[in-house]
């Protein structure tokens, strides 16, 4: 079942929709994240970090199982967190604090495994690659970097990034990454009112796109034929990426065309890849859905009073109402089934993290089938075959 | 007959022996019997064409008739002069006939290449113009590989020939080549050096011939400049209308293959070095250092400065060992450059005689010791040698070596730039004592250069580097206090310089404007520099603007080219705490009527993300929008409602999206019921002091985007409100003319009036006493002039009131269509009901004196009555 998840800056909880029916769902209560504060943890549960007053030392971390709206665990990272991500497991969450860290933390048991100084101003989002390999951070200082998952997490030294792109003159709004892991495309948006395209591979600025006005959301089309870009003056603008653009254009090169509905800043979007759906958050509270093709609006969900700032789409297990298994079996006060919260401080008597990290397998009765992967178990097979053959060949 | 028969018989009769064979004059002995057939018979006669008489029409040819195969035909002609006219002739013919060089270039290539190792100088000489004058140019745009290959075979042999000047002149044609096409060296590049080798080696005539040594140098410099020394630096091109996806197309890099020639490259080094050892008596022989042996010297030393280079940051990744520069660097060629080069510094001169001379001894020894600083680490200089280049270095920041004259301060702007680089690292690295000299020098040099010369920038790209941390991310608080002192220094100067600089240097404007905003992105590692940075903003006010005894004095701000514009307005976000002097400075630049709408909106969205960002205090903020809001100067005062978009004439659309852009900026600052609150009085306070129609307007609007329904607006604002909106409304009926005719110019101008009517519809739906109050006051003032009228009798009073009432009525009439007013003015039937009177009675007196134009009101009474 694939759902609509919404959040907002003023306390409206999280919004729950079903994307094929429109039919509401159960509403999680006392949630106002800041922009990329949520996130669906491996499809298990959700967190987000939250707005705190300014003066608040410490951040604000808040899980909730799907069944219950409630939130159920309670975290006070050491300063506030604004954008987090996990990785596509659930194993690891990664947090971005408003003095420029990144902060990593190990899902099943909560740890800090590291915390590195990333930006020198706020970290404003934080993108996880589809395969985990990269973590990809922006910031308040135009400053957008990319980091790889694995040296983020086995160095104890601080560290260099891949690669530091300074092009932008404000503060990034978002950031979105292509297919193709390593040699992929990112899109980074900004306040200075561009868009800029980056090639990962080459590590260089490939096309920058001056819109008509700042751009705080894009999502990307599945065929990377154009992204869409959400801003300030209500429109969702249309940028070509591979696809052909006339160089006499209303809004400026690179933009083909736009969506409109004459309504207030567009904040936050999603794109449904299943269903070829485009979702929009606004100042206004509404989360719009869009189908791209006939560019009309389908549906229309209402979230709150103040304004949508997170989207998700998720395809959430089916079974909600059993309680998850749980291979680490954590005790807990209510019997839920989340992981403890996260800590404070990185524990430095531990001893070697690498050997201790586990990947929390999600329970696989909960998984559509679609999403189990075989690879791995292929390539054994193969290898197992390979060697008998040989071996079998050196004893003729 | 008979007669002539007779002698005949008598000579028959004769003997044999005596026989007198009698031959007549002009007769030809009869060809003997064996001779051949000479003889050549023809019908026609047919001779070979000859220039001068035949017609060229149609074909190109030169001043003298010549064609062009001709004068190629003519180029190894055996006497000189010749080959050098029909050279001259060729050029001419080209300048003519531009096509002509284009079709047959392969052609006059071929033909031409053989001249260039011809004995006549004069003809090598000519031949060299034509091909850097026309032949180069015209043939640079196509496949160059194959022109530059058939003349390179000639150009080899020409370097070997045994002539020294034919050699010489080779190592000119090949500087042509390369100019034109610079991947030939690469090419070549083993063969070429090998030339130069052999050429320098021969040292015995170049020092009486320095002008040739000098040309063939200039080419060795030019040459070796196009090694890549270097790290390849990102390229910034990016894909114009490309696909993003597309495929590069696949060309070769143009620096690979260099590595095979270091050990070439370290040959022709020892013999520049060794070139440069026997200049050093000829300097301390000679009374004064002249032009050509300066330029000679001058060559030498940038050729191994840039070999030195290429050696050190070249990347050889082709060659086999792993560390190139443990491979490069053998110990003959490290001794020798430190012993014979290094070993001679500094150059003085012995006699001092001229200015110049100083200048052109300052320029050696910077080139020296540029190659000194390149090879620090690699030859550990003992600490003698260091402080004598240090020294040096610390004289040539501070200007002290260099001759005060003009020239002399021109050329020390020029070269002292490629000192710079160095500073930096050598800052971490020397004693305290010496970083401070260093700094010291360097901060001198910072101040006292011109602010639009190149050396100005190259200090700023170095005050970048050493300001902002790159790479590393180590934050440390405390770096060395001495840095500090300079850093806090250079940090200041910026927003000085800024104004200095003026609109007049936008590039250099730019330059440091990139600066700060790196200093904003990147100062907070350091608190100190933040705090300079935090500072910069009480001078940069007099970058935007300043007022003085009720002036405004606009700054470089206004005049820079968009793109800076935009920079300085990025700066803006990154102060941490806004001051209100600078929030002021800025607001008097965007009620500037001159600053471009983009600009405006540009400044208000970063100042609405600064104060997102904490960075604004919301009472200043609040303020800045109200400001913009009630004193943006809209032109034309008349609202003419055709010409809107036309931002030449009016800035009326641009006030529309302005109001338009501060209400999405308010209703996202928080609880609208707490703004409201907030702005209310202010806007009130704003609105009773009777502002201009479009920023009375566009208060109101504010007003209702933040209220609600129902309203809540205070009691006192409603009075206040009800005071102020029948002359507003009135204003506004009086100040878009009604049109008559076509329905496109009258719905535009219920359009026009209706952007002003609604926010009072807003406030009228909001709140019935409101209404109540507004149409009291209306009827109040019509009978009020109804009964004033008795009284004076002025003409001119008595047109005032009579327009006044023609207002009042289409004011009514415009209320009336629209359905929703309408019913909630049928709520007041009793207001509606008095206004009426007074209208009627109005009427009555006027019909009573007679007036002209009464038709009009007439009808509109006749209107609303009927409503």
């Amino acid at each position: 079942m694939d759902v609509v998840i919404a959040s907002s800056s003023i306390d409206g909880g999280i919004g729950c929709w079903d994307l094929q029916t429109g039919a509401e769902q159960l509403r999680y209560k006392t949630c106002a994240s800041p922009p990329h504060g949520l996130v669906s943890v491996g499809r298990r549960f959700l967190a987000s970090s939250q707005l705190r007053d300014p003066s608040a030392t410490s951040g604000h971390v808040l899980y909730w199982s799907w069944s219950k709206p409630q939130a159920e665990v309670k975290s006070f990272p050491a300063e506030p967190i604004k954008p987090l991500a996990a990785d596509s497991e659930g194993s690891y969450i990664v947090g971005g604090g408003s003095s420029g860290d990144i902060y990593l933390w190990e899902v099943a048991t909560g740890r800090l495994l590291k915390k590195w100084h990333a930006h020198y101003r706020a970290v404003t989002c934080l993108v996880f690659s589809e395969d985990n390999s990269l973590v990809i951070s922006g910031s308040d200082d135009g400053c957008v970097r990319v980091w790889i998952f694995d040296d983020v997490r086995r160095q104890q030294a601080s560290h260099l990034y891949e690669y530091s792109f300074t092009e932008h003159t404000l503060c990034v709004t978002d950031i979105i990454m292509g297919y193709g892991g390593g040699s992929a495309i990112i899109v980074s948006a900004s306040e200075d009112r561009t868009c800029k395209v980056w090639s990962l591979s080459r590590g260089r600025l490939l096309r920058n796109i001056v819109f008509p006005s700042i751009i705080d959301a894009i999502a990307l089309d599945p065929g990377e034929h154009v992204f869409y870009a959400g801003s300030r003056d209500g429109k969702i603008y249309i940028a070509a990426l591979n696809a052909e653009s006339s160089p006499s254009n209303s809004y400026g090169l690179h933009i083909i065309g736009s969506l409109s509905d004459h309504s207030k800043a567009v904040t936050c979007l999603a794109y449904s890849t299943e269903r070829n759906l485009l979702l929009s958050g606004s100042e206004d509270g509404m989360v719009r859905v869009w189908d791209v093709k006939t560019q009309n609006i389908i549906r229309m969900f209402r979230h709150a009073k103040g304004p949508v700032n997170n989207i998700l789409i998720v395809s959430r297990p089916l079974s909600l109402g059993r309680a998850e298994s749980n291979a680490q079996g954590f005790s807990r006060r209510h019997g839920s089934s989340l992981p403890p919260p996260l800590e404070k401080y990185a524990n430095s008597t531990d001893e070697d993290m690498d050997n201790k990290a586990i990947i929390n397998l999600p329970a696989t009765s909960n998984l559509p089938t679609d999403a189990s992967y075989l690879s791995s178990q292929l390539i054994n097979d193969h290898i197992k075959e390979l060697q008998q053959q040989g071996s079998s060949a050196a004893v003729e | 007959m008979v007669r002539s028969k007779a002698p005949s018989k008598k000579q028959q009769k004769k003997g044999i022996d005596f026989k007198k064979i009698k031959r007549k004059l002009g007769r030809k002995l009869p060809p003997p019997t064996n001779a051949t057939n000479t003889e050549i018979k023809s019908k026609a006669i047919v001779l070979p064409e000859q220039s001068v008489a035949t017609n060229k029409e149609g074909l190109a040819v030169s001043k003298k008739g010549l064609t062009l195969k001709e004068l190629l035909q003519q180029t190894s002609h055996h006497n000189a002069k010749v080959r050098r006219d029909a050279l001259m002739g060729i050029k001419d013919l080209v300048l003519k006939h531009p096509a002509e060089l284009r079709l047959h270039r392969y052609a006059v290539i071929e033909k031409l290449r053989e001249r260039i190792s011809d004995d006549d100088k004069v003809v090598r000489e000519a031949l060299y113009q034509l091909f850097k004058s026309e032949i180069f140019p015209g043939c640079a745009e196509d496949n160059q590989g194959l022109f530059i290959s058939l003349v390179m075979t000639y150009i080899f042999n020409a370097m070997t020939n045994l002539s020294i000047d034919i050699r010489l002149m080779a190592f000119r044609f090949f500087d042509l080549v390369v100019q034109y096409h610079p991947p030939c060296f690469s090419l070549y590049a083993e063969k070429i050096l090998q030339s130069y080798e052999d050429i320098l080696r021969k040292n015995q005539f170049y020092l009486e011939d320095k002008g040739k040594l000098k040309s063939t140098l200039y080419g060795l410099v030019r040459c070796l400049s196009l090694l890549p020394s270097k790290k390849p630096g990102c390229q910034k091109n990016i894909l114009g209308e490309r696909k993003i996806h597309a495929f590069e197309p696949d060309l070769p890099t143009e620096n690979t293959g260099f590595s095979v020639i270091i050990k070439k490259l370290k040959e022709l080094v020892l013999v520049l070095i060794n070139c440069f050892q026997d200049f050093i008596p000829l300097l301390n022989s000679m009374p004064q250092l002249d032009a050509q042996s300066f330029d000679c010297i001058l060559s030498i030393l940038q050729s191994i400065d840039i070999a030195v280079r290429f050696f050190i940051y070249g990347n050889h990744e082709e060659s086999p060992e792993a560390n190139p520069l443990q491979v490069t660097w053998d110990q003959t060629l490290l001794s020798g450059l430190s012993k014979k080069l290094l070993g001679v510094f500094p150059l003085y001169p012995k006699h001092h005689l001229s200015v110049k001379e100083d200048d052109r001894y300052f320029i050696l020894n910077i080139v020296i010791t540029e190659i000194f600083l390149h090879l620090r680490e690699w030859i550990c200089p003992s600490a003698n040698v260091f402080a004598k280049f240090l020294e040096f270095m610390e004289n040539a920041l501070l200007g002290k070596t260099c001759s005060s004259t003009r020239s002399g301060k021109a050329t020390w702007e020029k070269h002292v730039p490629s000192l710079l680089p160095f500073i930096p690292k050598l800052v971490s690295e020397v004693t305290t004592d010496w970083q401070s000299h260093l700094l010291e020098a360097f901060t001198k040099t910072f101040r006292d250069c011109n602010p639009e010369s190149s050396l100005k920038l190259a200090c700023l790209s170095m005050i970048e580097e050493m300001l902002i941390p790159r790479g590393d991310m180590h934050y440390t608080e405390a770096s060395d206090p001495v840095a500090l002192d300079y850093q806090t220094i250079w940090i200041r100067e910026l927003p000085l310089l800024l104004i200095l600089l003026g609109d007049k240097w936008p590039s250099s404007s730019q330059v440091v404007l990139h600066l700060l905003l790196r200093l904003g992105q990147f100062a907070c590692w350091n608190s100190s520099l933040i705090w300079e940075y935090e500072n910069t903003q009480f001078a940069l006010c007099e970058f935007y603007s300043t007022c003085r005894e009720g002036n405004i004095y606009y700054g470089p701000f206004m005049r820079l080219p968009r793109d800076s514009q935009e920079l300085s307005i990025c700066c803006l976000y990154y102060f941490s705490n806004f001051s209100t002097l600078l929030l002021k400075a800025i607001t008097s630049c965007c009620l500037c009527p001159e600053l471009e709408p983009y600009v405006l909106f540009r400044i208000i969205e970063v100042v609405h993300a600064a104060y997102k960002a904490g960075h604004i205090q919301f009472a200043d903020h609040i303020s800045f929008f109200i400001t913009l809001l009630s004193r943006f100067k809209v032109y034309p005062e008349n609202i003419c409602p055709v010409k809107e978009s036309d931002v030449q004439i009016s800035n009326c659309g641009t006030f529309k999206s302005l109001t338009c852009m501060v209400c999405s900026c308010l209703s996202q600052m928080g609880d609208s019921s707490v703004v409201f609150r907030i702005l209310e009085k202010a806007i009130l306070d704003l609105i009773s002091l009777k502002p201009q129609l479009d920023n009375a307007c566009a208060m109101l609007r504010v007003l209702i985007m933040l209220d609600s329904k129902p309203t809540r607006l205070s009691e006192q604002s409603i009075i206040a409100l009800s005071n102020f909106l029948p002359g507003y409304l009135m204003d506004v009926v009086h100040c878009i003319p009604e049109v008559d005719g076509n329905e496109v110019a009258v719905s535009n101008h219920v359009q026009t009036c209706r952007y002003y009517l609604l926010p009072c519809f807003f406030l009228f739906d909001r709140s019935n006493q409101l209404v109540k109050l507004f149409l009291n006051v209306m009827g109040s003032s019509l009978t009020d002039s109804s009964l004033s009228l008795e009284s004076h009798n002025s003409t001119q009073y008595v047109t005032d009131s009579l327009s006044r009432m023609n207002i009042t009525v289409s004011l009514l009439l415009l209320i009336y269509k629209d359905v929703k007013v309408q019913k909630i003015m049928s709520l007041f039937r009793t207001e509606i009901g008095s206004i009426m009177q007074s209208i009627a009675s109005l009427q009555v007196w006027f019909c009573s004196v007679n007036f002209s134009s009464m038709k009009s009101p007439y009808l509109c009474k006749q209107n609303l009555k009927y409503v």
